[in-house]
């Protein structure tokens, strides 16, 4: 069972909002991104980790700066991986294949005396990877899923690559090869028909964009949502995880009961710039908080 | 009709070119793929559209373009016969004016109120902003930092004309970043908006609309060739950013095997080093970028590189799925010119024949005066002036270091 599943089942277990957070790998440099990555796994139920690339067409001012910044920084597909790969010797459960893995660790210290290992290796954070489709076109597909794979990711968000490019790509094929998640990306602009085609390939949850918009553009709801979620849900009969511009505590409140998992990643990163690791503690904590509070507070 | 027209090297109704092409689009924007794909189809059919589109072509930007025999630089180099297309004479100063007219009809026909525009050169741009003045839509048009500077007179223009400019302060800040802010813009505002992308670049089904647009330079060419010489040309030479001037010219063409058809890239400062040049097919590797697939010059890990070109409209990491495909099957030729050769072949142009060119369309001249020596007599070389030069007067005053130039600059700013 992939640990998307397990942990969805955990959720619908104790009928708790999902929490996924955000953080691009690297940004703003090595260390401190592995500090950020280590604060949301505290408190967050998935991880969304995105290789920073160079053209990151869904994406907003801040996580495109903060990719760039991120590859000036010496940051790439194979250094990402490999922080991936020892963040989940602490994120995965006890008695996983994965937390037995004996790869190589991360910044030449051996697995045990990372400073993040042993870190809640009871809590069960699937991590998701984000990044654009030239990215896996690039390294190879087969390539990059077994990649994936074997640092313990049990996602991939690839806004860029539509169901219809599949016939050539073979992108989702690849990625169930791996026991790889392919999350789908809609949005409000989804008509019914959009829908129906992402429905057939969709695993784990839907990604739902909250908006017309690019990543962290927008910090009021659109009073549409509920009709857009209500045309989701007729689709799909997965989880919807809804994203793009969720920023505050408040709004996950609003959220609560129509969606089952909520993504928060610019605000993450604005906080950083603004108010450092504390910040992203406080903040993270926050939403974590509101995510498992009873509906009614 | 002459968008019934087909040729079998276009693409399958998914908007594949073999391998290359696609779309290769976030979920947002394919509905409006979509919606500009079904748009496009209806219209094709319809006499009405062509008859509007042909109409504005010639009652408004002044087609047909005339084929010039360049009798003098012909002489001087003492080789093939070499005729100019001079698109220069378009309103608005380029071939771009065509797939703008051609698009602004299609929004129109869409109920868009809004139009956004990448641009490089600026000459899209321009074109753009002129179309929406005509048409009457708001217009937003997205440009690289870099370019605002080197294309500043474009700006002015566009600015003059109605539209809104954004400078590009992300990435390279050239046209590849004014592609991106663009896409950006459309995903946030697609219920209202029509991008009128400028090139045969980005997702299916913009290659082979730009494509069609332009094809008429070819058709013309065609007709004004066989008047003059009585045959075809035996070559045929364009410059290549993202492609919309060379497969204009090189479209109605293309099952003419006999005719060598030849795209020439920007070789920047050499094409040893990436980074100082854009020529897509001495260093690129197949990509998919900007949503579709193609050569781009790119790293190990898919980040696009950093590009130079002298000319702003060649300026850009990727090349139009097309024309990678020609590449591919040996349909297309590319070769490269370099800056310097490009200001060389620019100064000889003014002098010999009357005629500023825009720099971009100096690659393809440049290439020509590379090659109608090695030809005889008989031969006969189109090449394609994509644009004329006006817009480049500041870069090109300080490539010939103009003195007094610079002088009256500075009494324009006391
Ligand atoms: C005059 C001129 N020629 C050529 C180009 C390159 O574009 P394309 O390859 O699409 O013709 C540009 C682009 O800005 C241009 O302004």
């Amino acid at each position: 069972m992939n640990n998307i599943d397990k942990k969805i089942a955990v959720l619908k277990k104790e009928k708790k909002l999902g929490l996924m957070t955000h953080a691009v790998v690297g940004y703003p440099n090595m260390g401190k991104s592995i500090e950020i990555i280590k604060i949301l796994a505290q408190y967050s139920d998935f991880l969304e980790l995105q290789i920073p690339f160079s053209d990151p067409v869904a994406d907003g001012e801040t996580i495109m700066e903060a990719s760039e910044a991120a590859l000036k920084n010496g940051m790439n597909t194979d250094k990402a991986f490999e922080i991936i790969r020892n963040l989940n010797l602490r994120v995965l459960p006890f008695g996983s294949p994965m937390s037995t893995h004996k790869g190589t660790p991360a910044m030449g210290l051996p697995a045990s005396r990372h400073p993040l290992v042993r870190l809640r290796t009871d809590k069960l954070t699937p991590v998701l990877v984000m990044c654009y489709y030239n990215q896996v076109f690039r390294y190879g597909m087969d390539r990059f899923c077994k990649k994936a794979r074997e640092s313990g990711v049990s996602g991939l968000i690839v806004p860029d690559i539509p169901p219809e490019e599949e016939k050539k790509e073979r992108f989702i094929e690849a990625c169930l090869r791996y026991d790889l998640y392919p999350i789908r990306v809609i949005s409000p602009a989804s008509g019914e028909e959009r829908l129906r085609i992402n429905a057939k390939y969709a695993k784990g949850f839907v990604y739902s964009v909250s908006h017309f918009g690019v990543t962290g553009t927008k910090s009021e709801l659109d009073k549409d949502l509920q009709i857009y979620l209500r045309r989701v849900k007729k689709y799909f009969n997965i989880p919807i995880a809804l994203g793009f511009g969720i920023s505050s505590p408040d709004q996950i409140q609003k959220i609560k009961g129509m969606v089952d998992i909520a993504i928060v990643g610019s605000a993450i990163i604005n906080t950083y710039n603004r108010d450092g690791l504390k910040g992203v503690d406080t903040l993270v904590k926050s939403l974590k908080n509101c995510t498992i509070q009873k509906e009614n507070i | 009709m002459i968008f019934d027209y087909k040729t079998k090297y276009d693409a399958d109704t998914s908007g594949h070119f073999g391998q290359f092409g696609g779309r290769f689009a976030p979920e947002m924007l394919i509905p409006a793929l979509e919606e500009l794909e079904k748009a496009y189809i209806k219209a094709k059919k319809d006499t009405d559209f062509e008859r509007e589109f042909l109409s504005l072509c010639r009652n408004y930007a002044g087609r047909p373009t005339p084929l010039t025999y360049a009798n003098n630089l012909t002489k001087q180099l003492g080789g093939a016969k070499i005729y100019l297309k001079n698109e220069g004479l378009n309103l608005s100063g380029a071939h771009k004016i065509t797939h703008c007219l051609g698009q602004a009809i299609l929004a129109r026909r869409m109920g868009k109120k809004r139009i956004i525009a990448e641009t490089g050169a600026g000459q899209h741009g321009v074109a753009a902003a002129t179309v929406a003045a005509k048409f009457g839509f708001e217009c937003v048009v997205y440009m690289g930092e870099v370019d605002v500077a080197r294309q500043r007179p474009n700006v002015f223009w566009m600015e003059q004309l109605g539209a809104e400019i954004i400078p590009v302060k992300f990435g390279s800040k050239t046209l590849k970043d004014a592609v991106n802010a663009a896409l950006k813009d459309w995903i946030t505002n697609v219920r209202n908006t029509h991008y009128l992308l400028g090139s045969t670049v980005g997702p299916h089904p913009f290659p082979s609309i730009n494509r069609d647009f332009q094809q008429i330079v070819g058709l013309e060419v065609k007709e004004q060739v066989k008047e003059m010489e009585g045959k075809l040309p035996d070559y045929l030479i364009a410059c290549v950013g993202g492609g919309s001037n060379a497969m204009g010219l090189f479209y109605r063409f293309l099952e003419d095997e006999e005719v060598i058809l030849i795209g020439v890239e920007a070789g920047g400062k050499g094409v040893e080093r990436i980074g100082k040049h854009a020529a897509r097919f001495r260093g690129g590797e197949v990509g998919v970028v900007e949503g579709y697939k193609s050569l781009f010059l790119q790293d190990n890990y898919g980040n696009i590189e950093k590009t130079h070109s002298v000319s702003a409209g060649l300026d850009y990491p990727g090349v139009g799925p097309q024309l990678a495909y020609l590449g591919q099957v040996g349909r297309v030729q590319f070769e490269y010119a370099t800056d310097r050769e490009v200001i060389g072949a620019y100064k000889l142009l003014a002098k010999t024949e009357g005629i500023i060119c825009a720099l971009e369309s100096a690659y393809a001249v440049a290439y020509a005066i590379k090659l109608a020596p090695k030809l005889s007599k008989e031969k006969i070389i189109v090449v394609n002036l994509s644009g004329r030069g006006d817009k480049d007067i500041f870069i090109v005053a300080e490539a010939v270091k103009d003195k007094n130039w610079r002088e009256f600059l500075k009494t324009k700013l006391t």
